[in-house]
């Protein structure tokens, strides 16, 4: 397992505070802005375990200020532990959390200036929307009519200045999450936490609301941790990803590098669709597979033994029709400007891959295809039981 | 087919009527069973008995007592039941069950068993004032109060609107005051009206210990004037009505509010509300 070291070289592009905080103050027409903007955050070997369970081993990672930086994995990995540590409602057995450059790790949620969305709604029942909004307003003693002027711009800026004196029950879903946003924002926080807001939500108030989190975030510079177990929400709005898995973090890079470039077999398989075609070493830089030879990617040292699978995107692979084929188009799913077809190799394995549609259209199900590789070096993982 | 579909709703109605009919002659019944012996009573006591209460010798020195009484043991009771409640709720999921079975010892217990260890081990200063008899109040109170905080904090998602104060700079004594009990209004009304309507009818205890609490004057009282007594009694019981109304009312509003149905149990689980 390969943790890479946040570098600060992928860090986001071009989203100078400065920049953004005047965004706020004339693009939206509105007089909040996020006074501290973004903050600059360093998770130092964080440790946490449950009993016998470790659910943090060592993490480590950096975020940039103003970076929306995403923690993917699948359930158990220990994102949420990550979250709930970086948040103070929890504290780790070992390791550190640093606030532009200050150990926060001992500081009680209370007083770490931090903006939390949950998963499940978590307004508070006996508060109208506006009073949710203004609530970390209130414990901040700022006067009465500011706090309702900002909690009121706020509401503006999440879509919801009508909704301000409803109760949390006469707002939907969607609405209750973005309320949630709101409050949280409204004390301009130093980092803004979101525990898989949207997880509760259907998907077209999903999509919407993905946008305007971004949109927000982006205007506002705050520093954002996001986790989720849904790949294409972190894909969409990250700066960065990271992919945990079993307490430790397997890779952090921008969506485009992790999706392009996995640096370990479980990242490959984790993010987006990932053919394992069976293939056999020959030497420790190259494999032989679909009958030709490739050379490998990194190390393949930890693999013990010849028989390995080597890991290949749908659209990775070249797909040619022609009568003795080393496959048989087994079905074809029209996907718009890509159809996937699923084709059947010998040894019983079926591979998928993507091609522009209108080529696809050619290819009925029945038909013998030679697939092959181009020569570029190939990730390799050992061979699935 | 007009008539044969009216046929089908006449067959249709016909259990519907007869359930609704049921449900009248229970109702009936059930309000007999409660009211004639009130009735009764008043009857009984007739008009001047109620007048006559408040010159009884012992009547305001008996009830002001008691409501004494009701006050500590309800501010007692919610002090020790609410925090500990939530904590249990919050750090100590697992010892639900164990604390609801302590809850109930109290029930099992003799009186006389519970006066005897209070005794034992209240100090002494305490022992000669009525504030012990509230102690002891406290412990009886425990498995309705208790019962009716759980419920009310099961019906909220605790953990997490907990963890959105904090995130916002609430400390746990401003999330307790401002976010936890305006939201928990139901369940400690519930404990308090139950609290207060035990420590008002509660005799075993109070006569063990020799304090003329209202139950006691009333019981001591029945052997020279049974009418005043029997006022005394409807006097209580309609107290008591009037708090639980109260109670149903403000319950009410909030639950306009909070879109929130309230109960004086508020018993049911509302976790997948949304």
């Amino acid at each position: 397992m390969e943790t890479t070291p946040e570098t600060g070289s992928a860090l986001s592009a071009g989203n100078g505070s400065a920049g953004r905080s005047a965004a706020v103050a004339s693009g939206a027409g509105i007089a909040f802005a996020t006074g501290s903007g973004g903050a600059s955050v360093a998770l130092n070997g964080l440790t946490r375990r449950f009993g016998t369970v470790k659910a943090l081993d060592g993490l480590t990672m950096n975020m940039a200020p103003g970076e929306l930086v995403a923690l993917l994995g699948p359930s158990g990995c220990g994102k949420t532990t990550a979250l709930r540590l970086v948040a103070g409602f929890d504290f780790p057995d070992a390791g550190s959390v640093l606030v532009n450059g200050t150990d926060i790790s001992s500081i009680p949620a209370a007083k770490r200036d931090m903006g939390m969305v949950f998963q499940s709604y978590s307004l508070f029942p006996n508060m109208t929307a506006l009073d949710n909004v203004g609530f970390g307003l209130r414990m901040r003693k700022t006067p009465a009519a500011e706090r309702r002027r900002k909690s009121a711009e706020l509401l503006d800026m999440v879509g919801l200045g009508a909704q301000a004196g409803q109760y949390p029950h006469q707002l939907s879903g969607g609405q209750q999450q973005r309320v949630a946003l709101a409050r949280a924002l409204a004390i301009e926080p130093r980092v803004l936490l979101l525990d898989e807001p949207l997880s509760a939500l259907d998907a077209k108030v999903r999509l919407q609301l993905r946008e305007q989190i971004r949109t927000l975030q982006q205007r506002l510079g705050t520093t954002t941790l996001f986790v989720t177990h849904d790949q294409e929400e972190a894909l969409s709005m990250a700066d960065r990803v990271g992919v945990m898995r079993a307490g430790q973090l397997e890779q952090i890079d921008a969506p485009d590098e992790l999706y392009a470039r996995p640096a370990t077999p479980f990242v490959a398989e984790f993010v987006g669709v990932m053919n394992r075609i069976p293939g056999e070493l020959r030497d420790k830089d190259s494999v032989r597979v679909l009958d030709m030879m490739v050379p490998v990617k990194g190390s393949s040292a930890a693999i013990s033994g010849s028989r390995v699978d080597v890991l290949v995107r749908p659209e990775g692979l070249i797909v040619d029709v022609t009568e003795h084929g080393n496959g048989i188009v087994i079905t074809r799913t029209f996907l718009g400007s890509v159809t996937r077809l699923s084709v059947l190799l010998s040894g019983d394995v079926t591979i998928q891959v993507d091609k522009p549609s209108t080529i696809a259209a050619a290819i009925p199900p029945g038909m013998s295809v030679s697939v092959s590789l181009p020569s570029e070096p190939v990730l390799i993982a050992p061979r699935a039981a | 087919m007009a008539a044969v579909s009216g046929q089908a709703r006449r067959r249709r109605s016909l259990p519907v009527l007869r359930r609704g009919l049921w449900r009248w002659v229970i109702l009936i019944l059930a309000a007999m069973y409660f009211l004639l012996p009130l009735y009764a009573a008043a009857r009984f006591a007739g008009i001047k008995a109620y007048g006559a209460l408040i010159s009884q010798s012992g009547f305001t020195t008996a009830l002001w007592l008691s409501v004494r009484l009701a006050v500590i043991t309800t501010a007692i009771t919610l002090a020790l039941m609410l925090p500990t409640a939530v904590y249990v709720h919050l750090k100590l999921p697992g010892l639900r069950r164990v604390l609801e079975s302590l809850t109930i010892l109290p029930i099992v217990i003799p009186p006389v068993v519970l006066i005897t260890g209070v005794l034992q081990v209240a100090p002494g200063p305490l022992k000669s004032t009525p504030y012990l008899l509230g102690l002891e109040y406290v412990v009886l109170a425990m498995p309705f109060a208790y019962r009716a905080i759980d419920a009310g904090l099961r019906a909220l998602d605790l953990k997490t609107i907990v963890e959105a104060s904090n995130s916002l700079g609430a400390s746990w004594s401003r999330t307790l005051m401002q976010v936890i009990m305006p939201n928990l209004t139901t369940g400690l009304l519930a404990a308090t009206v139950l609290t207060v309507a035990m420590v008002l009818g509660e005799y075993t205890m109070a006569s063990l210990d020799l304090y003329t609490t209202f139950p006691v004057w009333l019981v001591t009282n029945d052997q020279s004037s049974a009418t005043v007594t029997v006022a005394g009694s409807i006097f209580s019981l309609f107290v008591t009505w009037l708090v639980l109304l109260l109670i149903t009312v403000v319950g009410t509003r909030r639950g306009r509010r909070t879109g929130r149905p309230v109960s004086l149990f508020t018993a049911a689980r509302q976790d997948n509300r949304d």
